[in-house]
């Protein structure tokens, strides 16, 4: 590993405005209509009447407990999003080496109906044309999405055109199922990996 | 033998004895048996002996008669004697210690103090090579002198300086060094080095940095803190130094321990505040450009931190005494480099170095007025030719947060509107870009589209920070932004999270400590004019806007104006004829409370106001309109009167004391006369808006003192008939507000207001309710309610008959009857169950030790009941199944969860043994009312694994029988189907997997993997593939938060338990 910083002075997107998930599904649970987040004061919580039967559970969200949630593109940029730069204690949502509109699911075998089977690609933009960890990067968000998808997931993770003068080279070594399982057996690889990943929420 | 011969024999192993004859020699020389010449000549045999340890106990005898004479028995000559005797023999034992004796004796003086300073630097030319109690016994002498006769070492100058430098040089313990450090500050301070500054500098310099780490146990207990911090007292003791301590420090800075490099940014930090300006102004630039690096290419934020202090102590310092601000000033010339790197940075505003300059800014900048001046006036006009010419607004939002990192240090340096400090000399140099700003920031907020949230927050953030600066906007330009903040309040739709509407909040409220008239005047009618003034036309627009209120009346003027016009506004709507919806005036009265909440009451000058207009008058009209036809259905709404009543709590027990001994004839008239209304204790047959009022009469009564007098129906004879008519009442509702009202108005009773001597009364109610022996037949769930609640009142004042009564309550659990059985366990967790009326704030009578006997009562009998059936069961599952038992099982697992849920978990622990299995059965059940006892389950197991991590489950030998348990509840199942069942099993063994405690016990070792801390192999591993095999299954959760959860779990497995455990052993 190289050990002087490669770019020392990145952009770094705010926080406040990467993608998230609004959390529409819990303002319309705290659903008294339009009050929204905002009407704190009328928390349930804080002023509610508990009536004396005990254990009484509310059996009223029954009803969006049928909706399902598939796994979409937005979870998929929350679970790599927050992988921190080998180089800084940045996460990559904020270097924007990951962006939403670079991660696309797709069915594996469109031909067969009823397949669940998905293929999940993601690109990766390094910060500067020439960074030699772009492997390590791509290794890590390949790790960190083996980890936590259910196994009818592909992983299939990129260079972005253009973003890299070597792109080819590292798209070739991360489509490589055998380099990528010998790369994972190395112990300071792995060591590198197990630090980006400390910070995933 | 003379007294010598014996001193000599026993001075090495019995130091009793040996002082012991000193003293009998001291008594005689004192009354001239023998005289002190005497003395010294019976040495002569000893003290030219060639052995170094004879000579040495010889002069040590002479010390010790010396120490036992009176201060003043010595004449001048003998001390003079004594004193050439002791330097002359400085080497032998027990000579130094004879010099420290006769320095502190009245008649030594000057010249002696330099004829002994002077034979120190002699004699102990080979200082170090001595053992370290004997170079001890020296620099004590040496300090003492320091203490005593400093002017004599002064006036030897140099040679005192030179002397004392040799005398220390090489020195390495410890204990010595705090000394000699103390020594040598002195020196240094008081000297006249300016010919050895080198020479004094390198003398302690050359322990930097200090590495010294104290044995364990070390009886001295000092620490490497206190050695720093002394030696740093001497780096920084003298401005000669500078020359040569900032290059060395700044030199340090290349260290590549971290440690290292804090000490000598301290150091640095210590030499800036002490040394004099001008030596500061010298190297300012330096040190600027050597931390630059520190700061832009931050190792450890520490170092950034402490680096960044350096250059605001520089500022300080080099601001002092400034009147006039000129270019020519030594602290315009060293901020000149700092704003010029750090205007360079700025120009990238989006960029990761950006964030660094802001900070070298802020810093700087809230030192002193003229810093923030010169540093105005250099960097605001370029950031706002950045601004003009950004091409995105992603960089002009950037700029913004630079501009207010400037806003805020003008705040520190030139305060807000409500503080109150000296008014200043400077004028705030800010004022000359006023309109610009306005500008800017006032565009940014109103003029943006929206969706650009962070754009407009810092947008708002900057003109929040302009409008609490003193003296820098005028009225009416906060005035403005009160306008633009009641627009983005009233007007706006809601985008994504809110997140302006928020700081919009915080801003008035902000706004109001500051300039309570402008939000009076501008807020206040636009928003109360938004009210409705009717129920019909609410929409739930009216929330918004009385949240708001709430929020931002937080100062005393707005608090009062607001709680006067929603009085007036509710008055209106009772007034009205409506049937329906009661949220409306709801809605007020808990934003009433919730402003109230707020505030210390009891110091308020309009209590009586309150009092009058919401509990007098209120609770006439609730009790008046419940008999007598009202216009509307407001006042006999329970939720209404539920938050009305805790309104008249709080204002009761604010109220002073005579005035709530008035209040307590009123808790059941509700302050109307007889005609207008019956009170509801033994009336024949109250209807059920009457009842209700009881709501009302259980709030008042709970703030009032235990011992308040004249309480209705409570002494006559005794409180027997209330309190059955209490229970009886309850029994017998159908309403459950009602029901509820009357429940907690008896077990207050019982709790609070029955005397100690009358406790017999309450237990006769119990056991009248509920006959002994007839536990097992069907009870009606009003008297299980009632049996609960007036336990509830007895338990939390630990009456005698605590006991018998869970006892009784344990057995209606057993109970053939299944609902009676259930509805039973499920009232477990009312026992101990915080409870809005039988809180501590409202005095009620609660022990400490009442959850301890709770759950010691009640958890053997439980296990042992669960025991017997798991018993019986299995037996008669071959014979005939018995369908009217089998929910006695399930029935006293659910008492058990309630139980639990309401005892704090460090008293469960020590009952893990016996609890965790019946735990994992409770997560065996599997019907769809079973959830909630398991919810309750998993969130006992996650505490207790969070506090003591998995060590205890596997003490009592149960992880595996856990963890398949967990894993099967996280599974997606009919049984599973709430998704907070499968979300709380993946938070415990995601909890399992963490290292146990880094918070609280385990300390300084919690950070090591737990393999290296139990010195052997995880309890984990043997079930961590089928964990994480299972895991993975579990990720294709339809549930979101399920995903993210197992997510979570199997992260923290995979990293967390080790396969093996080579990394230390």
């Amino acid at each position: 590993m190289a050990s002087e910083v490669q770019n020392s002075n990145p952009t770094i997107l705010n926080v406040a405005d990467l993608p998230t998930r609004l959390s529409s599904a819990a303002a319309s649970k705290a659903g008294t209509g339009s009050t929204g987040a905002l009407a704190s004061i009328f928390s349930t919580s804080a002023y509610s009447i508990d009536w004396p039967t005990g254990l009484n559970l509310s059996s009223d969200s029954s009803d969006e407990d049928v909706i399902e949630e598939p796994i979409d593109e937005q979870e998929i940029y929350d679970l790599i999003s927050s992988i921190s730069d080998p180089e800084h204690p940045i996460s990559l949502g904020a270097l924007a080496v990951v962006s939403l509109p670079d991660i696309a699911i797709k069915p594996t075998l469109p031909d067969v109906l009823g397949s669940d089977l998905r293929t999940i690609s993601v690109l990766i933009t390094p910060t500067i044309t020439h960074c030699s960890l772009a492997t390590v990067i791509g290794l890590g968000v390949r790790v960190r999405l083996e980890q936590s998808l259910p196994p009818r997931f592909r992983v299939d993770v990129r260079i972005k055109e253009g973003s890299h003068s070597t792109a080819e080279e590292v798209n070739k070594q991360l489509a490589d199922k055998e380099r990528v399982a010998a790369a994972l057996e190395n112990g300071t690889l792995m060591g590198v990996i197990a630090k980006m990943l400390e910070s995933c929420r | 033998m003379s007294a010598l011969q014996t001193f000599m024999l026993v001075v090495d192993h019995d130091k009793q004895e040996a002082q012991q004859i000193a003293e009998r020699v001291a008594q005689d020389v004192e009354s001239k048996k023998t005289t002190l010449i005497e003395v010294v000549q019976s040495l002569v045999e000893y003290v030219n002996d060639e052995d170094p340890i004879l000579r040495g106990k010889a002069v040590s005898f002479l010390t010790a008669v010396i120490k036992e004479l009176p201060p003043k028995f010595l004449t001048r000559q003998q001390i003079q004697v004594l004193t050439t005797f002791f330097c002359d023999r400085a080497q032998d034992g027990g000579a130094v210690a004879g010099l420290e004796t006769l320095q502190k004796l009245d008649r030594f003086n000057k010249p002696l103090a330099e004829e002994v300073a002077r034979a120190i630097f002699e004699q102990f030319q080979d200082l170090q090579s001595r053992s370290q109690s004997q170079r001890f016994q020296v620099y004590q002498l040496l300090n003492e002198l320091m203490l005593n006769y400093r002017s004599a070492l002064h006036d030897m100058g140099d040679e005192s300086l030179v002397g004392i430098v040799d005398l220390v040089t090489g020195e390495k313990d410890p204990r010595n060094l705090m000394l000699v450090f103390s020594i040598l500050k002195v020196v240094m301070v008081e000297w006249d080095i300016s010919t050895h500054a080198e020479l004094l500098f390198d003398a302690v310099y050359n322990y930097f940095p200090i590495t010294f780490r104290p044995p364990p146990n070390d009886p001295y207990g000092i620490t490497a803190q206190d050695l720093k911090d002394r030696l740093q007292d001497c780096i920084s003791s003298n401005s000669l130094f500078a020359p040569h301590a900032i290059p060395s420090l700044l030199d340090k800075l290349d260290s590549t321990s971290p440690n290292v490099k804090r000490d000598a940014l301290n150091a640095l930090i210590a030499c800036i505040e002490s040394y004099d300006p001008n030596t500061v102004s010298r190297y300012s630039i330096t040190i600027w450009e050597t931390l630059k690096f520190e700061i832009l290419n931050a190792q450890e934020e520490f170092l950034s931190e402490l680096s960044l202090k350096v250059l605001q102590g520089i500022t300080k310092r080099l601001s002092e005494g400034i009147t006039q601000i000129s270019d020519q000033l030594p602290l315009a010339q060293y901020l000149r480099p700092i704003t010029k790197e750090c205007n360079e940075q700025l120009r990238e505003p989006q960029q990761k170095q950006a964030k660094p300059a802001q900070q070298i800014l802020s810093s700087v900048s809230s030192a002193s007025a003229p810093a923030f001046t010169l540093i105005v006036q250099t960097v605001v006009a370029p950031l706002l030719t950045i601004y003009q010419e950004a091409d995105g607004i992603a960089k002009q939002r950037a700029l913004l947060d630079t501009l207010g990192v400037l806003f805020d240090s003008s705040i520190k340096v030139f305060g807000e509107w409500a503080s109150r400090d000296s008014e200043l000399t400077f004028e705030n140099p800010l004022l000359e870009f006023k309109d610009q700003f306005s500008e800017i920031f006032g565009q940014a907020l109103m003029g943006a589209i929206k969706e650009e949230v962070s754009f407009r927050t810092s947008a708002l953030k900057g003109l929040l920070r302009l409008s609490v600066l003193r003296d820098y906007f005028q009225d009416n330009e906060i005035g403005l932004f009160v306008q633009y903040l009641d627009e983005i309040l009233l007007k706006e739709e809601s985008v994504g999270r809110d997140d302006i509407k928020k700081e919009a909040i915080t801003a008035l409220t902000e706004i109001s400590k500051h300039k309570p008239r402008l939000i009076l005047d501008i807020t206040f009618p636009a928003f109360v004019a938004t009210l409705p003034d009717s129920i019909e036309e609410a929409d739930k627009g009216y929330m918004k806007t009385l949240d708001v209120l709430a929020k931002i009346s937080v100062e005393k003027d707005i608090f009062e104006t607001l709680v006067r016009r929603l009085l007036s506004k509710l008055n209106v709507l009772l007034q009205r004829e409506h049937s329906g919806s009661v949220e409306y005036p709801r809605a007020i009265l808990l934003t009433i409370l919730f402003v109230m909440n707020q505030r210390k009451m009891e110091e308020d000058p309009n209590l009586e106001f309150y009092y009058d207009k919401i509990v007098v008058s209120l609770c006439r009209s609730a009790a008046a309109g419940s008999t007598s036809p009202a216009p509307n259905n407001i006042l006999s709404d329970a939720t209404v009167l539920d938050v009305l009543g805790r309104l008249c709590n709080l204002i009761v027990r604010a109220l002073p004391r005579s005035k709530q001994d008035e209040i307590a004839q009123n808790v059941y008239t509700l302050f109307t006369s007889t005609e207008e209304f019956q009170p509801v204790p033994f009336a024949p047959s109250p209807n059920a808006s009457q009842k209700r009022t009881m709501i009302l009469s259980t709030a008042i009564l709970a703030a009032l003192p235990a011992d308040v007098p004249n309480l209705p129906y409570a002494t006559n004879p005794n409180m027997s008939a209330l309190l059955a008519d209490m229970a009886n009442r309850a029994t017998g509702e159908t309403e459950p507000a009602t029901q509820y009202a009357f429940l907690r108005h008896l077990a207050l009773l019982a709790n609070k207001f029955l005397p100690k001597s009358d406790l017999a009364l309450a237990s006769d109610l119990f056991y009248a309710l509920l006959p002994p022996g007839s536990e097992t037949s069907r009870v009606n769930p009003g008297t299980i309610h009632t049996l609960f609640w007036l336990s509830k009142g007895l338990v939390l004042r630990l009456a005698p008959t605590t006991t018998q009564h869970l006892t009784s309550l344990l057995a209606l659990v057993s109970s053939v009857d299944e609902e009676t059985s259930l509805t039973a366990a499920r009232s477990f967790s009312i026992l101990l169950r915080h409870d809005e009326i039988l809180s501590a704030t409202n005095g009620a009578n609660i022990r400490l030790l009442c959850r301890q006997r709770v759950f010691t009562t009640l958890t053997p009998q439980i296990s042992s009941r669960i025991r017997e059936v798991n018993l019986s069961s299995s037996s008669a599952a071959a014979a005939e199944p018995q369908p009217q038992t089998q929910h006695i099982k399930p029935a006293h697992l659910t008492a058990l969860s309630g139980i639990l849920s309401t005892i704090p978990p460090p008293l469960v622990l020590p009952e893990l043994p016996t609890l965790l299995p019946l735990l994992l059965q409770t997560l065996d059940l599997s019907t769809a009312a079973s959830t909630p006892v398991r919810l309750a389950t998993l969130s006992t197991l996650a505490v207790i694994i969070r506090d003591n991590g998995v060590a205890v489950i596997d003490q009592c030998g149960h992880v595996q029988s856990l963890v398949t348990r967990l894993l099967s509840t996280a599974e997606y199942s009919p049984a599973n189907h709430h998704p907070k069942l499968r979300v709380d099993a993946l938070n415990c063994l995601y909890l399992l997997a963490q290292t146990p405690g880094s918070s609280s016990s385990g300390g300084a070792e919690s950070a090591a993997p737990a393999i290296a801390r139990t010195g052997r192999l995880s309890p984990l591993l043997p079930v961590k593939n089928q964990v994480v095999r299972a895991l993975r299954a579990i990720l294709d959760d339809p549930k979101r938060e399920v995903r993210k959860a197992a997510v979570d779990a199997r992260a923290a497995w995979l990293r967390g338990v080790d396969d093996a455990g080579d990394e230390e052993d």
